[in-house]
């Protein structure tokens, strides 16, 4: 097991002027995991990379067991995919399988270009979550158009990863997946980002897809709300 | 080592080249061949094309891919942004330098050496259009430099030499030292099969050492680069 804690600090990140998100700030244990959930363009993407540790901070501060993201990778290994669309299509699906830990993913030789999202998706994923030692899986939309069998597949890998001390990050508009999964969620709205612990939304009880969407429309009215007055 | 391994195997999977690219360096090491074969004394002549093509190859540009996503996988890996540098520096000139060492063999087969290929002037417009076009295409599309080098060419012949391109010519004799340095930086071409003299070498340093420098801020850009998702912004 690999001892890892994702301390976020008022993580505020630009696109040249444009403020994406600010102020965001969140702790993430061992074998903990945060669903990050917001409207289009409110910033998960961009939040992922930041985590990943491809994004440069315009202010806060962001540690992955103590050390920046750049260090962390010297000591932690960590699983990054953004979607099927950050592929290279001209390469071949097994050649790319086989750059995760060197093992075949698959043995499909069709360019990625030709194969359908789903698999892509999937061949994606199986790459990233294919290294070892795994100690951070960040994943924007995983579950974007993969099958009820891939989708299972996914879910029930992130649980076991996550129960051997993996920490997770995810990003999802399917909330049903994200729900059940995750012990905090980070909800992203343009000016405000709000972070609630699962057994504040549910106590004593799973978490449903309902009860994120009725949480995430109440956050959502506040920061109407609050920007109405202000 | 086995990091090292791995980053030129991310970089042989996910090639900085084109295609196209390459089955144009193997044609033309194919014509060169002929070339060197039947007419020795074009050897020179037959190395040009090559160096110009090289020049396009090594502009194969890191950022964009980069911000597409295609790279994720290796950057957050362990490793360093350095050694990610330098092996997709590596890899984007291995095929034109692996073409000028086949040319070279030809021309030892034909010739009984490789005077023209290996010679010092050769080595020098080889280790200058394999760089400079790279460093400087590390943030921009695909090619800017090859292109952007072409313009510098034409409006240097332009505005240097209205009624012909003779300054081009590598005359460390004839100009200046600091003609004929720029001369070199924009046609290296112009070296190709001379082997540099003392008075040579002060023409070509300044423009190896603009090459180093290039090199040394590429690399720094890339170790410092944000690298935002293309479709997030």
């Amino acid at each position: 097991m690999i001892a890892l804690a994702v301390s976020a600090r008022d993580l505020t990140v630009h696109y040249g002027r444009r403020r994406v998100f600010q102020r965001v700030s969140f702790d993430l244990g061992v074998g903990q995991s945060l669903g990050v959930i917001g409207p289009n363009g409110s910033g998960k993407t961009t939040l992922l990379r930041a985590l990943a540790g491809l994004l440069t901070l315009r202010a806060g501060e962001l540690r992955i067991n103590g050390l920046s993201p750049h260090d962390a990778y010297e000591r932690t290994g960590i699983a990054y995919f953004a979607g099927d669309a950050t592929l290279p299509g001209s390469v071949r699906a097994a050649r790319w399988g086989s750059l995760g830990n060197g093992d075949a993913v698959t043995l499909d030789t069709r360019p990625i270009r030709a194969l359908s999202r789903g698999t892509r998706q999937l061949l994606g994923l199986r790459t990233a979550l294919g290294r070892q030692p795994l100690g951070l899986i960040i994943l924007d939309e995983p579950w974007e158009g993969l099958d009820p069998d891939a989708a299972r597949w996914l879910s029930t890998i992130l649980e076991t990863k996550r129960d051997r001390g993996a920490g997770v990050v995810l990003s999802s508009h399917r909330l049903h997946d994200l729900a059940g999964l995750c012990d905090m969620y980070l909800f992203l709205l343009p000016r405000q980002a709000t972070l609630v612990q699962s057994h504040d939304i549910a106590p004593g009880a799973p978490v449903t897809a309902d009860l994120l969407a009725e949480t995430f429309d109440r956050l959502r009215g506040d920061a109407s709300s609050l920007r109405a007055v202000s | 080592m086995k990091r090292g391994l791995y980053l030129l195997r991310f970089f042989l999977v996910v090639s900085p080249l084109s295609g196209l690219v390459v089955w144009t360096f193997g044609l033309l090491v194919v014509a060169a061949s002929v070339l060197i074969v039947v007419a020795p004394e074009r050897t020179a002549g037959a190395l040009a094309p090559l160096l110009l093509l090289q020049m396009f190859a090594a502009s194969s540009g890191f950022a964009v891919p980069a911000r597409r996503g295609h790279y994720d996988l290796l950057l957050t890996r362990s490793g360093g942004r350095t050694s990610i540098a330098l092996a997709h520096w590596l890899t984007s000139i291995s095929t034109g330098v692996a073409s000028w060492l086949i040319l070279a063999s030809v021309e030892a087969l034909a010739s009984g050496r490789a005077s023209i290929s290996l010679a010092s002037g050769t080595c020098a417009a080889v280790a200058l259009v394999s760089t400079i076009p790279w460093a400087v295409t590390i943030g921009l599309p695909r090619f800017s430099g090859g292109i952007g080098w072409l313009l510098v060419l034409t409006l240097a012949g332009i505005t240097f030499s209205p009624g012909g391109i003779d300054w081009l010519s590598f005359h460390s004799d004839r100009h200046d030292t600091l003609v004929a340095s720029w001369g070199f930086f924009v046609y290296p071409t112009a070296a190709v099969g001379r082997h540099l003299t003392m008075s040579d070498t002060v023409v070509v340093a300044p423009a190896l050492l603009v090459a180093v420098g290039s090199m040394a801020i590429a690399c720094a850009w890339v170790r410092r680069a944000a690298l935002p998702l293309e479709a997030a912004q």
